[in-house]
């Protein structure tokens, strides 16, 4: 009998996160500043970064302690559960064995609380009174007001103006957990009120709400910015979901023929697969293939070009070498709004480049189709965002079915989609637009990146 | 207390179901046939959908043309214009006359194609127009799918809710139609109230921006990609006129023009102009929008852009702009060039350009 569920003990969670830069093949590419245009010093970050952030966003120690008082909040919903997807693979009738490590269980109901909690705890330690950052749609503004609520530290989120008004659901949860939270673009800022001036009615972006927080984090006292996803150390922190599904996976006498994981700024994918390609940077698991699954709309990994971008479409943030469609541009309103970034974090993009890992991308419609033979067999209801991760693990499992090989495929379920129901009933009216990036007509308008000449 | 005109073309539709493809200047012939009058049946529908409606005078001809039905549902109106006898295109020119002198700021009208044609000659963008479809043909963009979505556009309009955008006017020529031949004409456009549809968790900007920021967008990203040396066929359309604005040219709003290297090469060219300036050309390719209520890629309002230039342009160099309004409504694309083989061709899954840097992924069928 193959078990459904598979579970560690509380005092089986991870001890340490894995650095994966102390395995890269070469160090990764430097960070520029936009102000200087010259390599960023930690000293001009740390006005908004806490310095052990920064330290570990640097640091090429292979493995970093995660303080008690960490995993005793991590305790509350880790180790979560890796769960055998027997059903799905009987509907798809395939002999791939296929496992998913599913973060739904948080209380923020996805994978983001693991580094909202650790920056909150550095932030703490090191006398932040408040905290500033940005949310879409509002998963990571829910996972850091809860994490901030934790250590009595103060968080502002900026939230872009749109899901504001249209999303109110994530908006309540941010106020429950005693956070404030403004539409972007707000009259709270410089950036926001030469916005509001223009026109009072803008509908705001993720990048005017990044240069709002970070605006606000830079000019207050006491006060730092967070980021929930992209940089080194937010990687870092989601390591345990890979951490935990090689000990569960250990339990079952399984090793993955393939790691899945859906990617926008890209730490959901790194916390699932860095563990595992810890193994392959080694030698040992050379044929392990690691997929990375993108929407077609935002598809900075299958169509982007691997150079230096800003960040962020306000140019605040630092320069950093990555895989890009442009810091202008902006991804349509799919569904999947984790998923909508123009770059991936450099990490990714460097592994990508070094073709460590494989990047695929799909239609929104066909996501969601996947999304629905997942509900109606396991149960669980995935984000859109983690339907990409399902519907990659779909693809692979389906190929099994034709060639008879029985791999193991493990893929991240990073969260659940309970609040994504109006994004579910669109689909089943069949409202869902397949937005796709024109790649060859973008090729020759892409000369807007900064130049950075490396050494 | 707001002025808005109404009028109803009463013969407008009775064509149709005597099998006479279009009622014009056979009103009569129609009347034998026994044909019933839609359009004062369809009119019904919208003022029963619309209810009581308050601070709104509506200006109407005498008759059957307006003041009978405003009448019978206890509106506040003002019959503005006599008719005598068998109503006629005239009426309809006279009225709209009527109209621009009083400064209605919307126009209601229920009729086809031949109606929106008449305001569009008359009125042109100058006041925004509600269509309500009752014709034979209606290939316009101007109409609102039914008198109950016509109504609740009026409804929105009245509430401040709607914007602006332009709509293609197309008409056939009846009598060559009658004849089995199609021949479609794009004759201009009119300005129509619709209300954006914002999609739940829409962060991008463009979904609830308006029509005329989406075309601006695709037209900025068109202007950037023409640059590499291509000689572009450019339709006709508001939205690919955009482009040329963008780049500085003047472009025809109703013809087909080349473009090459940021330069007007020729205006308003035909088959035979098309076909003479590609002759040598290194690389051409064509941008072209859906004209028309139907989402008519080729075939109807651009019959310079024929088969022979289509296959000597060739598939991978048909590049598809709309804006994402124009996509919402239209659930897919058509082919009709008169080439059944080339419509196979043409048909399938395809791309179309719909804002900066951006695509939806379009079926095109064949009609």
């Amino acid at each position: 009998m193959e078990k459904t569920k598979i579970l560690l003990d509380e005092n089986e969670m991870p001890k340490k996160w894995y650095n994966i830069q102390a395995d890269l093949p070469k160090p990764l590419p430097a960070v520029y500043s936009p102000r200087t245009m010259q390599k960023a010093t930690l000293e001009e970050l740390s006005v908004i970064f806490p310095m052990e952030i920064l330290k570990q966003e640097v640091s090429q120690e292979r493995w970093i302690n995660i303080p008690q008082e960490i995993r005793d909040i991590y305790a509350i919903w880790r180790p979560s559960p890796l769960y055998r997807a027997l059903r799905l693979e009987k509907a798809l009738g395939t002999p791939a064995k296929i496992y998913y490590k599913w973060e739904g269980t948080s209380p923020a109901g996805s994978h983001k609380p693991n580094t909202a909690v650790a920056q909150a705890y550095y932030n703490m330690k090191e006398g932040t009174q408040t905290i500033t950052t940005e949310t879409g749609a509002g998963q990571w503004g829910s996972a850091l007001s809860y994490a901030t609520s934790l250590f009595d530290i103060t968080c502002r989120v900026y939230m872009v103006r749109v899901s504001y008004e249209q999303k109110p659901y994530r908006r309540n949860l941010i106020h429950l957990w005693g956070a404030e939270v403004f539409p972007s673009p707000s009259n709270k800022t410089n950036a926001g009120r030469s916005i509001l001036k223009e026109n009072p009615e803008h509908p705001g972006s993720l990048g005017i709400a990044i240069s709002e927080a970070v605006e606000d984090a830079a000019t207050h006292e006491d006060t730092k910015y967070s980021l929930g996803s992209v940089l080194n150390h937010v990687c870092m922190h989601q390591t345990v979901l890979g951490l935990e599904s090689k000990e569960q996976l250990k339990m079952e006498d399984r090793y993955p023929d393939i790691v899945i994981g859906c990617v926008g700024g890209g730490s959901n994918f790194a916390g699932i697969s860095f563990p595992f390609l810890h193994d392959k940077l080694k030698g040992d698991k050379k044929d392990l293939r690691v997929i990375a699954v993108e929407p077609q709309s935002c598809p900075s990994l299958t169509k982007g070009v691997y150079a230096y971008d800003y960040g962020d479409s306000t140019k605040l943030g630092p320069i950093a070498k990555m895989y890009t469609l442009g810091h202008d541009f902006i991804p349509p309103g799919i569904h999947a709004g984790g998923l909508r970034y123009h770059g991936a974090s450099p990490i990714v993009s460097e592994l990508n480049n070094l073709k460590l890992i494989e990047a695929q991308a799909y239609h929104q419609n066909e996501v969601f189709e996947a999304a629905m033979l997942f509900s109606q067999t396991e149960g669980h209801v995935p984000a859109p965002e983690t339907a990409h991760a399902i519907k990659g693990a779909i693809e692979e499992a389906k190929k099994c079915k034709q060639t008879g090989e029985e791999k193991v495929i493990l893929f991240s379920a990073s969260g659940h989609g309970h609040f994504d129901m109006k994004s579910y009933e669109l689909f089943l009216h069949g409202k869902l637009v397949d937005y796709e990036y024109p790649a060859e007509l973008v090729k020759q308008s892409l000369k807007k990146l900064p130049n950075i000449k490396e050494d | 207390m707001k002025t808005i005109g109404f009028l109803i073309n009463p013969i407008s539709g009775m064509g149709g179901s005597v099998g006479l493809k279009g009622t014009d200047g056979l009103y009569e012939k129609a009347l034998e046939l026994g044909a019933e009058k839609v359009s004062i049946k369809r009119a019904e529908v919208f003022f029963e959908s619309l209810g009581l409606v308050k601070d709104v005078l509506f200006l109407v001809p005498s008759g059957e043309m307006g003041e009978d039905i405003l009448k019978k549902k206890g509106l506040n109106y003002e019959a503005v214009y006599t008719t005598k006898g068998l109503t006629s295109r005239e009426d309809t020119i006279n009225t709209l006359k009527r109209f621009i002198e009083r400064n209605v700021e919307l126009i209601i009208f229920c009729g086809g194609d031949g109606t929106a044609r008449d305001i569009c000659e008359s009125v042109g963008t100058k006041i925004p127009v509600i269509g309500m479809p009752a014709g034979v043909k209606m290939f316009s963009s101007v109409f609102a799918i039914n008198p109950k979505a016509a109504s609740d556009l009026l409804k929105s309009y009245l509430d401040g809710k709607s914007k602006h955008k332009d709509s293609d006017v197309l008409d056939i020529d009846e009598q060559s139609y009658r004849a089995d031949k199609f021949k479609m004409n794009l004759y201009g456009y009119l300005k129509t109230p619709y209300v954006p549809n914002l999609i739940q968790d829409a962060k991008a900007v463009f979904e609830g921006q308006d029509e005329e920021m989406a075309k601006e967008g695709i037209a900025v990203f068109a202007s950037e990609f023409m640059s590499d040396g291509s000689l572009y066929i450019v339709g006709a359309g508001s939205t690919t006129a955009k482009i040329a604005e963008v780049m500085g040219l003047k472009k025809t709003m109703l013809g087909v023009d080349l473009i090459k290297d940021e330069k007007l090469i020729a205006s308003d060219v035909n088959e035979n102009s098309i076909l003479e300036h590609i002759k040598n050309e290194k690389s051409v390719k064509l941008i072209v929008s859906p004209i028309g209520a139907q989402g008519f890629v080729f075939g109807r309002g651009n019959q310079q852009i024929s088969s022979k230039v289509l296959r000597k342009v060739g598939k991978d160099n048909i590049i598809i702009i709309a804006t994402p309004q124009k996509l919402e409504n239209t659930p897919f694309l058509l082919v009709d060039t008169g080439d059944e083989e080339l419509d196979k061709e043409l048909s399938g899954k395809t791309l179309v350009v719909c804002a900066y840097r951006m695509a939806q992924r379009k079926d095109i069928r064949k009609d």
